[in-house]
């Protein structure tokens, strides 16, 4: 019972920190370094600052990371982002938040290459932001379009999130890929929707650029060429096999500066600033993952997930009213915790239940991965939104918060299309797998 | 506040100069390593697509990450990069923020601390557990010794912040970064 | 009553958990009526990732951690030996191999008091594609390894080896980026690589992985002298054979299963076959133990 207090106490004084402007990487370190103190001793706690700290700061999946903000960032300097949302400008920019629009599919399609959100939200941000604000975009919609397209990183195949699911639920990882395909369509379509609602009735958030005759719409597009070729280089060598997902990060980093080098466009000394700037983008990033990891030792030390289990095991509830129940506290818990974070806290828990009700593990685990994603933007401790935030500092997180709202409230509506119709998600594992 | 005499923050400032110095050294050996990092993975995905990947590349690749993953944490304080929550900051009166800003400073340098003396003690261990990579045998100790250093200095960074803030009011944040 | 706290970084249905974790526990509780209890943190509750759960046995992060030496091979130079080629008899156990050379590799584990050790099933080839019965099969074949060793054995048998970590094999092998991967069985569960790969080759010399449970020295001493006791008579040869003959079990399930799947080829390969192989990497092992000055640990796990 102490432990649970100490838990609760210990997320109680996380809200407290982060509402004071204690960066957040401070305030979980220090939640978390003193909760594991009070219930496993301080040598508990320190060992596991050093071991976090290496863990992460030398995982070779997480070396992606400052990869693609290189690629970002060199793309930016060269200006190839700029080339490519001319061309994207000159093709849909006539239409009312046409570029916010373009930004959701280029995410989506960034998704396909990339299997964490933390990665798509960089890459894209440091594509899109500046170009949108180019082009006068109110900055809560470029944000908001960035933060929340980035988590379909996890959605659509290659994904993290699956993965980690499959690993600790003994589910099929190809099943999983498959099962996100449609939800992430469907979720595409409905962010693309919600941009080109809010820019009709509220045309000053992504205004209408001039139309463009086929000629100029052409000559844009050819402009884009390089970083185009880029794009299909990356996705073609993953689905080609000839490197992972990781490898394709150094690829594209290492393509799109030698494109600079050919076209004159990249001086050694912007290369350099760009690397400069890349890591320290990720020390912001990585302080946040490996202090994210030092609360899970300290919540599961203080058995607080197993108590909402047990509660869940009382509630005496219909199969339906299990999965909404579940899907509730994940959406409740996205508020506070790490995502994959989350997913090894609870899901030792909540997936013997849902196996127990008869639930398809597979529908629930696109389930699960879209509530997943609604916590990487819904406040406080909001990932993607942190990430966005690191990249366009000018933007207060306020603004940012309220830009993803729309589209925090478009997954919900995702979600419950899904729980309503189970078929979105299983129709393609049981056509391909039978 | 002000009655700070005017050597001492003559001195301070010095300090600052020789502190931003160590800074951008430090960022740029991270740096370095992100483009090491890019060079290696090439070589390494050109060479298996011609049956010769580069023995030992994931070695490589991530005790490079070690490095440029630490050796940056000073700039990202030294520009404010440390992301937190301010959607409350306007309601808050402006005394509070200062006090806020330099308590920030403090709790980030004492962090950076803890970070560094629990490297220290790991460091030592893995001396002792003789740790290393596994193809190219690179001790871990020396990837830590680098963190330790690169900790330390984003934790007297941070101090100096503190110094600044409650001494001269001074906020390097705001200034035009290195 | 106490509670030691077991750290586990797979997930609670993962084999080590019944054959090690809920052993102790019921081991440890029959011998004192319920005083002293095992708890498992799974899926790295206590912090991620294989690599650093030896020291986090040595700092007192959970009182027990189990894991792999070859993750961090340089550490158990001596221990490695049994993970070679040939090493292990016919008819022992990796288990009672490692217990018998104890006093040999005792001193790579510093800090702790050995819990269990053991070994995997012997590792067979998870092919796609590929379908391999002779050392020449494999002639320029990307496969995936594990740790230098392993990788030695690769390039013995005339393959390239490819670094990659292990939950990333999956992808890698279904889009081509390698051929193959030389591990236990028992990952055709754990990493469900069966539903990517269709071509096994059983039977080869290649090796076994090694593990290792330790309880940290600070956590032992902490320990009522009724615990101690209780504790002694629970660890050792006994509860390691149990985690190796349930690790070979989940191994021969997987096996099993994924032969009733038609798309997949099975090659056991013929006593004539398998001795192309040895040849070939049997300098691998003679190399290894020379290099760590092994001579008398391989001779006590082979006794
Ligand atoms: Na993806
Ligand atoms: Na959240």
């Amino acid at each position: 019972m102490m432990d649970t207090t100490a838990g609760l106490v210990g997320i109680a004084v996380l809200f407290v920190l982060l509402a004071l402007r204690i960066p957040v990487a401070f305030a979980m370190f220090m939640v978390g370094f003193f909760g594991i103190w009070a219930l496993n001793g301080l040598n508990a706690a320190t060992s596991l600052l050093a071991s976090e700290a290496f863990t992460f700061g030398s995982s070779p999946e997480l070396l992606v990371i400052p990869l693609f903000i290189l690629m970002g960032n060199v793309a930016s300097i060269t200006g190839m982002s700029r080339q490519l949302y001319d061309a994207a400008y000159a093709v849909i920019g006539s239409v009312k938040g046409g570029l916010a629009s373009a930004t959701v599919i280029g995410c989506g399609g960034f998704a396909a290459l990339s299997g964490s959100s933390v990665a798509s939200a960089l890459t894209m941000g440091k594509v899109a932001l500046g170009e949108m604000e180019r082009y006068k975009y109110d900055p809560r919609l470029s944000t908001g379009v960035v933060a929340a397209g980035g988590t379909l990183g996890i959605l659509i195949p290659p994904s993290t999130g699956f993965v980690i699911y499959a690993i600790l639920t003994e589910q099929s990882i190809g099943r999983l890929f498959l099962a996100g395909v449609f939800p992430g369509l469907l979720l595409v379509s409905l962010f693309v929707l919600a941009v080109t609602v809010l820019c009709y009735l509220r045309p000053e958030y992504g205004p209408a650029g001039p139309k463009t005759s086929m000629n100029e719409k052409l000559v844009a597009v050819s402009k884009a060429g390089p970083i185009v070729a880029v794009i299909v280089l990356t996705i073609g060598g993953i689905y080609g096999g000839l490197f992972s997902p990781v490898e394709a990060a150094a690829v594209g980093a290492g393509a799109v500066i030698l494109i600079g080098f050919a076209m004159r466009s990249l001086p050694l000394v912007a290369l350099w600033t760009a690397a400069k700037e890349s890591v320290v983008t990720t020390a912001t990033v990585m302080l946040i993952l490996i202090a994210a990891h030092m609360i899970n030792p300290f919540l599961a030390l203080s058995h607080i997930p197993t108590l909402v289990g047990g509660f869940m095991d009382g509630l005496d509830l219909s199969a339906t009213g299990v999965l909404l129940v579940i899907l509730l506290i994940y959406i409740i818990l996205g508020c506070f915790l790490e995502g994959f974070a989350m997913l090894v806290l609870t899901l030792p828990i909540f997936f013997p239940i849902i196996v127990a009700e008869g639930i398809d593990p597979i529908w629930f685990g696109v389930l699960v991965v879209l509530a997943l994603e609604m916590g990487l933007i819904s406040p406080p401790v909001g990932l993607n939104v942190f990430i966005v935030k690191s990249i366009a500092p000018k933007v207060s997180l306020g603004q940012i918060f309220s830009g993803v709202a729309l589209f925090w409230f478009m997954m919900l509506v995702t979600l419950v299309i899904l729980v309503m119709v189970p078929q979105i998600s299983l129709f393609l594992p049981t056509t391909m797998f039978g | 506040m002000r009655l700070w005499p005017q050597c001492r923050s003559k001195r301070l400032e010095n300090i600052r100069k020789l502190a931003d110095r160590l800074i951008g050294l430090s960022a740029a050996i991270g740096s370095t390593a992100l483009l090491v990092a890019v060079v290696v993975v090439l070589i390494d995905v050109i060479g298996r697509a011609a049956g010769n990947p580069l023995y030992g590349s994931q070695d490589i690749t991530t005790m490079a990450m070690t490095v440029l993953v630490f050796a940056p944490m000073a700039l990202c304080d030294r520009r404010g990069g440390h992301v937190a929550v301010d959607l409350f900051e306007r309601y808050f009166p402006a005394r509070m923020n200062k006090l806020i800003d330099i308590l920030v400073a403090i709790f980030g340098a004492v962090i950076f601390a803890a970070l560094a003396w629990a490297t220290w003690d790991s460091a030592k261990l893995s001396v002792m557990l003789n740790l290393s990579t596994n193809l190219l045998y690179l001790p871990k100790a020396w990837f830590q010794w680098g963190m330790i250093a690169f900790m330390s200095l984003a934790s007297l960074g941070l101090a100096l912040r503190a110094l600044e803030l409650s001494l001269t009011g001074r906020d390097v944040r705001a200034e035009k970064s290195l | 009553a106490q509670e030691l706290k077991f750290a586990n970084f797979t997930p609670p249905f993962h084999t080590v958990n019944a054959s090690v974790i809920e052993k102790l526990n019921a081991d440890m509780s029959a011998a004192t009526d319920g005083v002293l209890t095992v708890r498992g943190y799974h899926g790295g509750e206590l912090g991620k990732g294989p690599v650093e759960q030896y020291i986090r046995a040595v700092q007192g992060v959970a009182d027990i951690t189990w894991g792999l030496q070859g993750y961090t091979s340089s550490q158990f130079e001596k221990a490695m030996i049994v993970e070679l080629p040939g090493v292990v008899p016919e008819g022992k156990s990796g288990a009672d191999a490692l217990w018998d050379a104890m006093d040999l590799i005792g001193g790579e584990f510093p800090g702790t008091v050995p819990v269990a050790l053991w070994t995997s099933e012997p590792n067979v080839m998870i092919m796609r594609e590929k379908v391999v019965r002779s050392p020449s099969d494999l002639e320029g074949l990307k496969i995936r390894v594990a740790g230098a060793t392993a990788g030695k054995v690769a390039e013995a048998l005339g393959a390239t080896p490819v670094q990659m970590p292990i939950n990333q094999v999956y992808n890698a092998l279904q889009t081509g980026l390698i051929d193959g991967v030389f591990t236990g069985s028992s990952t055709l569960d754990d990493f469900k690589l069966d539903e990517v790969a269709n071509s096994f080759t059983i039977g080869a010399p290649l090796g076994r992985l090694s593990f290792f449970a330790v309880m940290g020295q600070g956590s032992y001493e902490a320990l009522s002298d009724e615990a101690k006791a209780a504790f002694d008579a629970s660890v050792g040869r006994d509860v390691s054979n149990n985690a190796e003959s349930a690790w070979n079990a989940t191994g021969v399930a997987g096996v099993a299963r994924a032969r009733q799947d038609a798309k997949n080829t099975f090659v056991d390969l013929t006593e004539a076959e398998i001795q192309a192989f040895r040849d070939a990497v049997s300098a691998v092992t003679s190399t290894y133990v020379a290099d760590v000055g092994g001579d008398a640990t391989l001779a006590a796990m082979q006794k």
